[in-house]
């Protein structure tokens, strides 16, 4: 196309801008590349990699079926995707490597610092945790050279891009066994990742509503329209949490108009979604953070659009003094609401891939998932053995928070956010931006 | 000659350090700006001005103007950003003046009490607000107690009366605390500059003291004035935080939010660029009225 293309990926031109402004010949040039490009045909890994797609309700990728920015189909639970391989993972023989540095790319605080200081002592490696605030920006860091982690902490709609950018290495069965013992069987397998050919589950969670039962008395549980208390509680105007996440945020003003389908890319349910923000916001004047685990406890937020993790976070670590956690309620909507997991994977550019595996079975022993999410975290892990229901009988967890657990069924029959093509993602994008802009 | 090697010889590394930090990484902001994304929307910049892609920035100016998406934000910003440095100037101005010419054995302490805010980090300070304006915070309950929460809301300027429940008023306040130092010590010099002489003239001269002030010393210390527009104005322009922490509501986002929401996250990361672009160009012209007064001032005052 031009002199720029430092590698083939980076010149599919998928801005719209340029088809008409690089001008003359070149703009034709683009033009028709970039239709080419909105197909999304940029690479076919889904032949060189070996991966493929089952049959499901959106076709043939490669028949032209709807992919990523990266080129790989989009994973829907009705349609597996196996994701290609451009290595061999690590042999299962080899040993693990001594001494040094495990990296670990991470959300700050979602992970037990304890639980860290004990795998390092036990494999003889220094553990460092570098944190992202989101995704994007750790996408960002990935692509540039220069950052070279180990262990990546993302979510499974950030996946398919991870590996289409060969950011990731593929998992070795072997060294990861704790995933068949413990793991439930829902996410052994997983449809975004089959045959878990590059990612491990880490956390499972649920976004709902979190309250203050002390300052307003609601109970979403009692409408006919959960969601409505995010629209309707005036009395707390100002003092309400939206996520600041376009995903959660629009997907949640879907499924509070009934539209169930939080995954789509429909101009049309997009700008509708933004009129029901927009409403939102005129009647509660929302804040857009992602803080609410600390300041629902404080009482500063007392209503607040939340991951189920964030509220037991708060509960185990934030209650300011002579205030007990029963003062917080959870309400989510238990059918077709988001219900999903994050994933770990190793990055391509690790120096100690065995390390590296023996750090996924480690977050999978039932011991460490317990003390990664009793003691710190509050994100619950899909551990076969872990009896979350108990934890809050038992008053380990504060008792009123119970609706808080993910369960098994709910979680093989949650809604989740997942990948967009390109075009869906810019859809959605300019609608966040609009918003934000107020 | 040899003095000015010396002092050459000095000034490189200084020289070298704003090159490397303040040049190159703006020109890394323009190159961004008038780049590209690839497939996954990364940015990939152009470094070459012969291949730069105007897009993003016809975008940004489509968007900045009226009817844009972002217009909305553009006014927010200003009135926000005049009614902060006017607030800044009426509260600054006094305390410089006393400081400057009639704190007599205090002016020491007094000149310190002014730089003591700057021994705590700006985002530190922005944190005690955020406590003291909680619903239950010493700071609003006082509020409440002078009954200033229910006045102002009767006026139209607090709704109803949450101070961080997203009001504009907060985020123009919280600016105001935040940057009226740098209003005050430049106000302070420019003031402790003017010769008593002067001031005594005019009195001697028959003039009453509103008079001497006003068409003498008032004249005499535009260029504090000024400076401390200018360096109240250019932070407050590009700020984000402040915002952030005070409201975090979509209905007071001013320009720096914006940027950084496009800086941040999503596919329009040139979008963002180029709006700093546009930003650092509307401060620029600014600052060469600000250059360009001074030099006129300081004209008059050789001549």
């Amino acid at each position: 196309m031009n002199s720029n293309s430092e590698e083939p990926i980076d010149e599919a031109g998928v801005s719209r801008r340029s088809l008409f402004l690089r001008t003359g010949a070149a703009a034709i040039g683009t033009a028709a590349l970039a239709g080419v490009a909105g197909c999304g045909d940029t690479t076919p890994v889904s032949e060189s990699g070996g991966g493929s797609g089952g049959k499901g309700l959106l076709g043939d990728p490669t028949a032209g079926g709807p992919v990523d920015s990266a080129g790989i189909p989009l994973a829907r639970r009705d349609y597996p995707v196996t994701l290609p391989r451009f290595q061999d993972p690590v042999s299962a023989s080899a040993k693990p490597e001594t001494g040094g540095v495990l990296k670990i790319y991470n959300y700050a605080d979602y992970v037990n610092p304890d639980v860290l200081k004990a795998f390092g002592k036990q494999e003889g490696v220094e553990v460092k945790v570098t944190t992202f605030d989101n995704l994007d920006e750790a996408f960002s860091k990935l692509s540039t050279a220069g950052q070279e982690y180990d262990i990546i902490f993302s979510t499974p709609d950030q996946l398919s891009k991870l590996v289409g950018r060969k950011l990731l290495q593929p998992l070795n069965p072997d060294l990861i066994g704790n995933l068949q013992k413990n793991i439930w069987d829902e996410i052994q397998n997983p449809f975004y990742d089959v045959d878990s050919r590059y990612s491990v589950p880490y956390t499972v969670y649920t976004t709902g509503v979190g309250w203050r039962n002390d300052k307003v008395t609601i109970d979403p549980a009692n409408l006919e329209n959960g969601w409505d208390v995010m629209w309707d509680t005036t009395s707390q105007r100002g003092k309400v949490q939206l996520l600041d996440d376009k995903r959660e945020a629009l997907g949640m003003a879907m499924l509070h108009e009934g539209q169930p389908n939080i995954n789509t890319e429909s101009q049309a349910f997009v700008n509708s979604a933004l009129a029901g923000l927009d409403t939102m916001d005129s009647k509660m004047r929302p804040k857009v953070q992602i803080s609410a685990y600390e300041t629902l406890p404080a009482g500063r937020i007392t209503l607040a659009q939340l991951w189920s993790g964030d509220l037991l976070s708060g509960a185990i670590n934030y209650m300011p003094k002579g205030t007990p956690a029963s003062v917080m309620s959870y309400w989510y909507q238990s059918e077709g609401g988001p219900v999903f997991n994050d994933i770990i994977t190793i990055a391509a550019a690790s120096t100690k891939p065995v390390i590296a595996h023996r750090f996924l079975n480690y977050m999978m022993q039932p011991d460490v998932a317990y003390e990664n999410f009793v003691g710190y975290t509050g994100y619950q892990q899909p551990q076969k053995s872990l009896n979350a229901a108990k934890l809050f009988d038992d008053g380990i967890l504060p008792k009123g928070l119970s609706k808080a657990v993910v369960t098994q069924d709910a979680y093989a029959t949650g809604n989740g956010f997942l990948t967009l093509t390109g075009e869906g993602e810019q859809i959605w994008d300019k609608a966040w931006s609009k918003f934000r802009a107020g | 000659m040899t003095n000015r090697r010396i002092w050459g010889f000095f000034a490189a590394p200084g020289m070298g350090w704003l090159l490397v930090f303040f040049v190159v990484a703006f020109y890394a902001v323009v190159s961004v700006g008038f780049g590209n994304v690839n497939t996954l929307y990364q940015p990939i910049p152009y470094w070459n001005p012969l291949d730069w892609n105007f897009g993003y920035m016809i975008e940004a100016i489509q968007s900045v103007l009226p009817g844009g998406q972002t217009w909305p934000v553009v006014v927010r910003t200003a009135i926000y950003i005049g009614a902060a440095i006017t607030l800044s100037l009426l509260i600054g101005y006094p305390v410089a003046y006393y400081a400057s010419r009639h704190a007599g054995r205090w002016r020491g302490l007094v000149v310190v009490l002014l730089i003591l805010p700057f021994w705590i980090s700006y985002i530190m300070r922005m944190y005690a607000w955020t406590n003291l304006l909680a619903p239950d915070g010493y700071g609003s309950k006082l509020l409440s107690a002078l009954s200033i929460d229910s006045l102002l809301s009767s006026v139209g300027l607090l709704d109803g009366t949450d101070w961080l429940g997203g009001q504009g008023i907060t985020v123009i306040l919280a600016l105001v605390y935040g940057y009226v130092p740098f209003m005050i010590l430049p106000l302070f010099a420019s003031l402790d500059r003017i010769d008593q002489r002067v001031i005594e003239a005019a009195r001697d001269l028959g003039a009453p003291p509103e008079s001497a002030f006003r068409r003498v010393i008032l004249p005499l210390s535009k260029p504090g004035i000024l400076a401390g527009l200018v360096l109240v104005a250019l932070p407050m322009a590009g700020d984000y935080y402040t915002q952030t922490l005070m409201s975090a509501s979509p209905a007071t986002s001013m320009i720096g939010n914006t940027i950084n929401d496009y800086i941040q996250g999503g596919p329009e990361k040139p979008l963002g660029a180029a709006m700093t672009m546009l930003l650092s160009a509307v401060l620029l012209m600014f600052m060469l009225y600000y250059l360009r007064t001074l030099r006129r001032e300081q004209g008059e005052v050789a001549a």
